[in-house]
């Protein structure tokens, strides 16, 4: 290793600051064993770090300083006060009578307090947990309509037709032509007026075919993905704006059509 | 200090927790925290001095660690996402958080010599404390990139410590 180049590469500074990657720590922390001249230059730049941030500091504030040193010493005084009991005389043994009831005042009032804020986190993580449970179980079942018949066929090929009609309308089309399963993914529609909705057809390839029915577009909002009819048989696909339930053939202009499919 | 020993102990925080509250208020940039993350720095030292080693490093720079590493998670706490409607690192437009008051001393006021890309990539990742990824992520560079960089800044700034 050349350890110069390592040395001022940044990865000392970067150590130090801790913003070296742990595997970089790891290694560095290692180098610094088998090459004292890294370690030194850690060593360095710590103490031009250290001695620049105390040249130029603001004053902690020192009313802090006590409340850290309370707080730290806090489990020391605690051993000292039990010692101090052990040591004391029956005298004293009224006083603390008086201290233990009020303790166990403290810890009743404190058990209430968690026992109805156990309660509560009880109740919501309940209720968190059953719409959880709600939501896979819908998930699972969008799922199990995808596979269907998919599950049976592994090797699906999936043939991708993407359909754009400026920033309104964005449709993928995914059809697998060993199952012939058609699905839809909306990624943007707008809403259809009250009394149309948005039927997909398929296209033939045969000149003069008439465009086959895949079913209607139901417009649901947190629905990506639909399942459409199947179709042996595709060159392009397209959507309609058609009356409310459909129609057996397309009665206006496609408001979007994909570009033929590359079989 | 080993012993938990309280003298020891006062003397490090007169001595350092200056020091420590400079960087800690240029990360949190606003004082009641500060002081509430100071207090949680000084009493991690107390019960983590056991894990220092000093064959990895200094103690002030162990320190200097423990309250940066408060200091950011205290940022990343809801509380104080919603008090500085602070901005998540995913969109385009990042800037350096310059606050005058507390942008004047220590590591602040170093990094203000550097380029301004080199400034950027430090409160991004020391006084911020976003990874190399997510600053790669948000600033469309490359992750190698941001590395390479953040180490030549680091270089440049140390060059700007000497004396």
């Amino acid at each position: 290793m050349n350890v110069k180049e390592y040395i001022s590469s940044g990865i000392v500074e970067s150590y130090v600051m801790g913003l070296a990657s742990e595997a970089e720590r790891q290694e560095f922390e290692t180098n610094c064993v088998q090459y004292p001249e890294i370690a030194e230059a850690r060593n360095v730049f710590e103490l031009a770090l250290e001695q620049q941030l105390l040249k130029e500091s603001p004053a902690a504030p020192l009313l802090l300083k006590n409340q850290v040193f309370d707080k730290i010493t806090s489990s020391v005084s605690e051993t000292n006060t039990s010692q101090l009991e052990e040591e004391s005389t029956p005298v004293r043994s009224l006083s603390i009578w008086r201290w233990l009831a009020v303790a166990s005042l403290v810890l009743l009032a404190g058990s209430v307090y968690w026992a109805i804020t156990s309660n509560n986190m009880y109740q919501e993580m309940r209720a968190r947990n059953a719409n959880l449970q709600d939501s896979l179980k819908k998930a699972n079942d969008e799922i199990t309509t995808i596979n269907g018949t998919g599950a049976a066929q592994p090797k699906s090929d999936f043939k991708m037709a993407s359909i754009t009609a400026g920033s309104d309308a964005s449709v993928s089309i995914y059809w697998d032509t060993t199952s012939k399963d058609v699905y839809l993914m909306i990624k943007n529609m707008p809403e259809p007026p009250t009394d149309k909705q948005y039927q997909l057809w398929a296209l033939l390839p045969q000149e003069g075919a008439p465009p086959i029915d895949l079913g209607m577009i139901e417009l649901k909002q947190q629905r990506l993905l639909y399942r459409m009819k199947n179709v042996q048989n595709a060159k392009a696909f397209a959507i309609t704006l058609e009356p409310k339930g459909g129609s057996p053939s397309p009665t206006s202009q496609p408001m979007v059509s994909s570009q033929p499919i590359n079989l | 200090m080993r012993k938990k020993d309280e003298e020891a102990f006062g003397y490090l925080y007169e001595h350092y927790s200056g020091a420590l509250y400079g960087v800690i208020k240029q990360i949190i940039g606003e004082l009641e925290l500060s002081n509430d993350v100071l207090q949680e720095t000084f009493v991690n030292i107390w019960r983590r001095i056991e894990s220092y080693d000093e064959n990895k490093g200094r103690l002030f720079t162990w320190m200097l660690n423990i309250a940066r590493n408060a200091a950011i998670d205290k940022t990343r706490s809801k509380g104080f996402q919603q008090s500085q409607r602070q901005m998540p690192l995913d969109g385009d437009v990042i800037q350096p958080s310059v606050r005058p008051e507390i942008d004047d001393y220590g590591l602040k006021k170093m990094i203000f010599k550097l380029k301004d890309e080199q400034r950027l990539l430090i409160d991004l990742s020391y006084f911020q404390g976003f990874t190399h990824e997510q600053i790669a992520t948000a600033l469309h560079i490359p992750l190698g990139t941001v590395k390479t960089r953040i180490r030549s800044a680091l270089t440049q700034l140390r060059t700007l410590m000497q004396p």
